[in-house]
């Protein structure tokens, strides 16, 4: 059973955890052809290496980021989500449509 | 016993002074320049699609090339469990072909592949899941599949060891109940086809990984590997929860995740269970092979990981929802636990097919429902490689269905409970 | 003396003689002592055979004694595959034996030896396949051939207690022989908190039983005195009869004893396992009389049980001498030792035998042991001169004995350390395989580190605890030197496999596989050992190859010219010994949730249901009346009032200047205009464009929404509004709510008379408090928030409370109620209410893959707002044909059934769609529903095939919905 350093509460047993994939930002959808936005969407790098993940402590609902090697499992560092997402984003008034 | 059925095969080993050996597989030979069609992987859907490409097509001059040991992968992991009662139409028609193929393996392989019609159960344990069992059913016999919604009175009766009382957190509700469900022994699957290859002219290469692939104009020319340069016409991969690290070699992405699949045996016991029992709400599944192991699984890992290791949170979780199940057996002891890779795609329908660089073609996708596909595979994957373009059962299938909006929902009915 | 074969004291240190225990085997009466195992017990009392092999039903008894080999399992009671030479004794155990035809003496079974010749490797790939009914005529009898002991099918796990708990140590010692003592020691000095795990009554492992100096006092003075340590030691926790079966990531074990499955977190691992004795193969290694050296000892000196009457000691280390010995000691004449060394080196041991008058063939191997009567025992052993590897020459002597012990060597047991990912190089001046890399927190001593010679045994130990404290974070005093010499060189034999032309020389006692099956399995291609394995099942038994991996090793290096060095036994994997279902199920928690009001629906005869893990009221009466109560409730809803508790559904506390904005981004809907005490609708899709959830947004406040979910949605929904946040950083808190509020739903034309009676500082009037409005007030003195939604399609409120005060609110309700007779209704009439209604339920109507527009749900889909969860996706979606659409239906002649939910709705033959709900309504008398049709017929008149039960077709006829006051009058009043 990995331990998992929790952030906001501290190494914890990875049970109590969620895993929520890799860190991919959304770029602005708006910004994007169709094929573009699926690709996006749909496509994954499953790098066998060391991934940015995002994590969630389910009991604390805290979501964070881990740094993870998937091939052997070992946890490099975690960290809130703040340090790689620190600006408000935000989505530009539609154009007008027909 | 009837003289039809009498062993006749095994005499000549009691009366031969020496033992006839018959190689399974040539002893590997050194790797020649180029080949027809290279396959990238040598696990069953490999070893398949070099049988049919020989056998169907004539194409002789294949090459197989496994990183590790033949079939050593999810091939030798699998718990066998072979059916056809899927959700889309889709699914069922593939699925159903495979059982087809399978029932005849043993036979044109004249190599016993320990296939074994036991009877397959889903237990639906909240209304949902009865929901869900119903529309399998319905699909099923729609398209001549043997299914059938069943409710308590009669899993009691097919299954007399089920624990069917009220007075458990999830009770018995009804049944998926597919006759024409098997197991067999995987690892025979993967020698048959491997010799049948063979012999008919394929090259298995083991201890042989790719480690980059050459691509000129958009095509691909061949495969760099340890022992050397390979040249190809055509290139397919079938490598199951290495599919993203090798189709990155060829420049593409897929919609995979690669998360370990656990499972275990228990010691071998005197036969008892004959129908294979799975839960979906429990997530839990059972069967007891012809050794008299019980061979059991559940859902995927919670997380991604690229490795074989097991848990002990895995044990855990299986068996306190086994001895619901099936109370008698807490003195029975687990013997050994393993993992796979499973590349999980997100409707939980396989991805087959052509790819964005032209001659390769790739078998992916597979997840926790690769095994019962093997012939099929090999089988539709030949005939793509040859035309160059996928076969009718495995269209739907398309690598591009996902940014096209037109996945199949192999995971098809979710459930909510208000 | 409980047995003829017993010794007295001082043998058997482990025994109680004060204490008889009797006990049967099949049936026969046997006494034993406390203390005693169950296989002491019957070699105790003259019972040599124990058990039956797989294949060939050979008798098969005591070979290690330590439960590291699979030839003494049993059956106790209902526990089948027990190890007899682990289990200890109770008074009326019923012991017996497995796997046999007639009786456990006369085993039918056996014949299969006569025609061994004719079961080749393999053999049951190369038949049974002739034609496709040979398998299934075969396959039952193969079975009934297969397995070993049997499952209870009238046992119930539910009559027995096991549990589990956690442990934390920073140092975890596993094995409690010298190194693991040593070890806990060296940790503990250093101030770390240490757990030591030994499977044996007390720790001291070999020094309990093996002799470490000619006259055998060195072991129990060694024993004694760090017993005395350790016991000094307040922070060195002892967990004796206890066995680790795995080493898990970050240092996680499982170690169970008793009933127990404990669960140790520890900083650092000290891995003590020792060795496992290696056997020697040759014809008839497998019978009764033929045991390792250790395992007589062990006899011996914790049982006080004789292993035999005349021994012969086939030797290739001063073990061997040592074991020799202990038999002099014990009253056994040792007839000779066999050495397979032609120089049998000078040491004190080897003197001390010679001196005794034990005789001494040098470089001769056992070619044969002689079977007695029945196989039930041997009688005598062949000793042959070795004329190379594997080959024996002429000139055999034939030695009487009734006991072999096999000293030829040993392997690492290095299982844990296998767990933790150690890579492991094969040693060629020791013969063996050794650790080559450790993991980080994870450290080996003793003979699993190829330490032998006892002082060398002590010095790692000590150093391995002491390292594995300062990686925990303890240290004092210096670093412990590693012992120099580790005295593993001469005590494993690289080749004592002996092939007999007449075969039975097993190499896997527990698949009864002999040398040639193995050579064999390699010539038919299947040249390295994971394909050998597999093939053959060496190593798939019950043991897990602890005896044959390393000669199949051997073996396939031999015959395909690998060297060893580039090769590795099989994957290990866990468990290390086979664990018990229960011991993993523990008292298997399930937890479940209950509203407020749970006691209420159960002394109204609620009959309960599953939604996720809560349980709520399906309908209110009997089983057998199911379907009318379902009815009346219905009924009472549309006429009278009904009171429903909806306290499951999820509830969501938005607040900040950021809620509608929020809102606007998860949801479909539009939110930044909603009126302050108005409520709305929100539907939830995810980034795919596929339905996930829906419910209502009441907004309290500029910055205060209050959202509702689907009971068994609202954790995701509350985690996936988390994550997004975390992305967009919008000024914003979510609490879910969702325990903290009990809720009520009252409905029907006489609701707001009931309501008024308790429900204070609001007007209910229908100017006043309108469809769609919401406020807070308190009814029947509790703070509540109150709604007025779409529920079921009457007049009603939707009333929240806090948890502690739901069931003071349903009191309060129903005692209101009480002159109109207010009637409690289930989730199934509220199902029934809805679908009257057309209300879609999220993952019944909508599936994985249901967009908006299948839904037929584009009113729900703001236009103008620039972003929301899912809304790229729809435009994509939107774009292409529609190949399926939901829409409402009844049925072209009423008198056909009702559709069930998921038949099929068919073009031809072609599967277009599916229904999804269905009912015959008891407000309209007719059969409404919900389906999946082909786009071609999603218009109102439409008609449409439906498939039910028989294969029978029958028609649906698309209809708009509400089917029921389609004006929503009733609702909005």
């Amino acid at each position: 059973m990995k331990v998992m350093n929790c952030p906001l509460n501290g190494p914890r047993n990875i049970s109590e955890f969620a895993w929520g994939g890799e860190v991919k930002p959304m770029p602005d959808p708006a910004s994007l052809d169709d094929h573009a936005w699926g690709d996006w969407l749909f496509l994954e790098n499953n790098e066998a290496g060391v991934v940015r993940e995002w994590w969630c402590h389910v009991p604390t609902s805290f979501w964070f980021i881990a740094e993870r090697n998937t091939v052997t499992d070992e946890i490099l560092k975690t960290y809130p989500a703040g340090e790689l997402f620190k600006d408000r984003v935000n989505f530009a008034a539609k154009a007008e449509k027909k | 016993m009837l003289p039809a059925l009498f062993p006749y095969k095994l005499l000549p080993y009691g009366f031969r002074r020496k033992y006839r050996p018959q190689r399974f597989i040539p002893k590997q030979k050194d790797l020649k320049s180029s080949y027809d069609v290279v396959i990238i992987g040598g696990g069953g859907h490999a070893l398949a699609c070099a049988y049919y490409l020989a056998r169907n097509h004539g194409i002789t001059d294949v090459c197989i090339l496994e990183k590790g040991y033949l079939a050593g992968g999810n091939t030798a992991r699998n718990t066998a469990i072979i059916r056809s009662n899927y959700l889309t139409p889709e699914g069922v028609r593939f699925y159903e072909q495979s059982l087809k193929l399978y029932r005849d393996l043993s036979q044109d392989f004249d190599f016993n592949i320990l296939y074994s019609e036991r009877g397959h159960f889903t237990l639906a344990h909240t209304d949902a899941a009865v929901r869900t069992s119903r529309w399998r059913a319905e699909v099923n016999k729609q398209l001549g599949v043997d299914s059938e919604l069943i409710f308590p009175d009669e899993i009691a009766r097919l299954c007399p060891h089920l624990n069917m009382s009220d007075h458990v957190r999830y009770p018995i509700l009804g049944a998926l109940y597919h006759p024409p469900g098997s197991i067999a022994r995987h690892d025979a699957v993967a020698w048959g086809y491997a010799r049948g290859a063979t012999a008919m002219g394929a090259e298995v290469h083991q201890q042989t990984p790719v480690t980059s692939i050459i691509i000129e104009n958009g095509t691909v020319k061949g495969v760099e590997t340890p022992r050397g340069r390979v040249y190809a016409n055509k290139v397919m991969q079938a490598v199951a929860g290495s599919t993203s690290v090798v189709a990155k070699m060829a420049g593409f992405r897929l919609p995979i995740r690669t998360i370990p699949l656990q499972a275990c045996v228990s010691v071998p016991l005197k036969p008892f269970l004959d129908q294979i029992i799975v839960s979906g709400s429990l997530h839990v599944y059972v069967s007891q092979s012809s050794r008299g192991e019980l061979v059991m699984g559940g859902s995927t890992d919670p997380y991604g990981l690229y490795s074989t290791r097991s848990t002990l949170d895995f044990k855990e979780g299986l068996l306190g929802h086994m001895l619901e199940l099936l109370p008698m057996l807490g003195e029975v002891k687990i013997l050994r636990q393993w993992a796979g890779m499973a590349d999980m795609t997100p409707d939980f329908s396989p991805v087959m097919g052509l790819t964005p660089v032209k001659n390769y073609y790739i078998d992916s996708g597979w997840g926790t429902w690769g095994f019962k596909a093997t012939p099929v595979c090999g089988l539709t994957m030949a005939h793509t490689i040859v035309n160059d373009e996928p076969h009718e059962l495995i269209k739907p299938f398309y690598l591009d269905r996902f940014v096209e909006y037109a996945q199949v929902g192999e995971k098809g009915a979710a459930s909510v409970g208000h | 003396m409980a047995g003829m074969n017993r010794l007295p004291a001082p043998f058997g240190t482990w025994i109680d003689r004060t204490e008889k225990i009797s006990f049967t085997f099949e049936g026969k009466e046997i006494e034993g002592f406390a203390g005693d195992t169950i296989a002491s017990a019957l070699l105790a009392n003259g019972q040599t055979m124990i058990s039956r092999s797989f294949k060939y039903h050979r008798p098969r008894s005591v070979l290690t004694m330590a439960g590291q080999d699979s030839n003494t399992l049993v059956q106790v009671g209902d526990e089948p595959n027990c190890l007899a030479d682990k289990r200890r004794i109770e008074p009326g155990l019923a012991v017996e034996g497995q796997n046999y035809v007639g009786s456990f003496e006369d085993d039918k079974g056996r014949f299969t030896e006569l025609v061994e010749r004719f079961l080749p490797v393999g053999f049951y790939y190369r038949t049974f396949h002739e034609q496709k009914k040979s398998w299934k005529a075969w396959e039952p009898i193969i079975r009934r051939m297969a397995g070993l002991g049997k499952a209870d099918l009238k046992a119930d796990f539910h009559h027995s207690y096991y549990d589990k708990q956690y442990l934390f140590a920073d140092v975890a010692v596993i094995g409690g022989g010298p190194a693991g003592m040593a070890a806990a020691l060296g940790a503990a000095e250093g101030g770390a908190e240490v757990i030591l795990v030994d499977e044996g009554a007390e720790p001291g492992g070999s020094l309990w039983y093996a002799r470490f100096n000619f006259d055998g006092t060195h072991g129990s003075l060694t024993r004694a005195e760090l017993a005395a340590a350790i016991n000094g030691r307040r922070n060195i926790r002892v967990l004796s009869n206890a066995v680790c079966t795995g080493l898990f990531a970050d240092n996680w074990l499982p170690v169970i004893k008793d009933n127990r499955l404990y669960k140790l977190r520890a900083k650092s691992v000290v891995v003590a396992t020792g060795s496992i004795e290696q056997p020697s193969v040759f014809r008839n290694n497998d019978l009764p009389g033929v045991m390792f050296a250790s395992a007589a000892q062990r006899l011996i000196r914790l049982y006080g049980v004789k292993p035999g009457s005349r021994a012969v000691i086939l030797a290739a280390n001063d073990d061997a001498y040592g074991a020799a010995l202990e038999m002099l000691d014990a009253g056994i004449p040792v007839a000779a030792m066999v050495d397979l060394r032609a120089d049998v080196p000078n040491t004190e041991m080897t003197q001390a035998v010679r001196r005794a008058g034990v005789e001494i063939i040098a470089g001769h191997a056992i070619q044969e042991a002689i079977a007695g009567p029945g196989k039930t025992r041997i009688t005598g052993a062949v000793a042959a001169p070795v004329a190379g590897d594997g080959k024996l020459g002429n000139g055999g002597r034939n030695l009487a004995c009734d006991l072999i012990l096999m000293s030829v060597g040993y392997s690492p047991a290095a299982h844990l350390l296998h767990h933790a990912g150690t890579k492991f190089a094969y040693d060629t001046s020791s013969h063996m395989y050794r650790p080559d890399s450790v993991p980080a927190h994870v450290f080996a001593a003793g003979s699993v580190n190829q330490a032998y010679a006892l002082d060398a045994v002590l010095a790692d130990g000590r150093r391995a605890g002491w390292l594995a404290a300062r990686d925990a974070g303890y240290s004092s005093g210096a670093e412990p030197p590693a012992p120099a010499d580790l005295g593993c060189d001469g005590v494993t034999h690289p080749w004592p496999i002996f092939p007999h032309d007449k075969g039975m020389d097993f190499v896997d006692f527990d698949e009864d596989l002999k040398y040639k099956d193995l050579i064999n399995g390699i010539a038919d291609g299947f040249d390295n050992v994971e394909l050998l394995k597999r093939y053959s099942t060496v190593g798939m038994g019950p043991s897990q190859g602890k005896h044959s991996a390393v000669a199949a090793v051997r073996i396939v290096a031999r015959e395909t010219g690998e060297s060893l060095n580039r090769m590795s036994v099989t994957t290990q994997r866990p468990p290390y010994t086979p664990e018990k279902f229960a011991h993993m199920a523990g008292r298997v928690f399930e937890p479940e949730r209950r509203t407020a009001m749970h006691h209420r629906h159960l002394e109204l005869g609620a009959q309960m249901m599953p939604a996720g893990v809560w349980w709520r009221p399906a309908y209110y009466g009997q089983k057998s009346a199911r379907d009318q109560a379902i009815r009346d409730e219905v009924n009472a809803v549309r006429s009278n009032v009904g009171l429903i508790d909806v306290s499951t559904l999820g509830g969501l506390d938005v607040r900040g200047p950021d809620a509608a904005e929020l809102l606007n981004r998860m949801y479909t809907f539009a939110y930044a205009k909603q009126q302050i005490g108005r409520c709305r609708y929100v539907l939830m899709t995810d980034n795919a464009g596929v339905i996930t959830d829906d419910g209502v947004a009441v907004r309290f406040h500029d910055e205060h929404f209050y959202v509702t979910a689907t009971t068994s949605g609202v954790d995701a929904v509350y985690r996936q509004m988390l994550w997004w946040n975390a992305q967009w950083r919008l000024d914003v808190d979510v609490a879910n709510v969702t325990a903290a509020y009990a809720g009520v739903n009252i409905a029907g034309p006489k609701s707001r008379e009931v309501l008024k009676r308790v429900c204070e500082g609001v007007d209910l009037s229908a100017q006043a408090f309108p469809y769609m409005g919401a406020a807070t007030a308190e009814v029947a003195g509790i703070p509540a928030r109150i709604m007025r939604v779409g529920f079921v399609g009457e007049l009603g409120y939707e009333i929240h409370v806090p948890a502690s005060q739901g069931e003071a609110l349903w009191d309060a309700l129903m005692a209101a109620g009480g002159q109109e007779g207010i009637s409690p209704f289930g989730v199934e009439a509220q199902r029934v209410l809805r679908l009257e209604k057309g209300h879609i339920i999220v993952s019944q109507d909508t599936d994985g893959l249901t967009s908006v527009w299948e839904a037929d749900m584009a009113w729900a889909v703001a236009k103008t707002k620039p972003f929301f969860v899912g809304g790229r996706s729809a435009e994509i979606q939107a774009k292409k044909p529609l190949t399926r659409k939901l829409v409402g239906f009844t049925l072209a002649n009423d008198g056909d059934p009702c559709p069930e939910e998921c038949h099929l709705v068919l073009q031809g033959e072609e599967i277009v769609g599916r229904v999804t709900s269905a009912v015959r309504s008891p407000s309209l008398n007719k059969v409404v529903g919900l389906a999946y049709v082909h786009p071609s017929d999603g218009e109102p008149g439409k008609q449409f095939e439906i498939k039910v039960d028989g294969g029978r077709r029958i028609t649906g006829v698309v209809t708009k919905y509400p089917f029921y006051d389609p004006d929503n009058k009733r609702q909005e009043m």
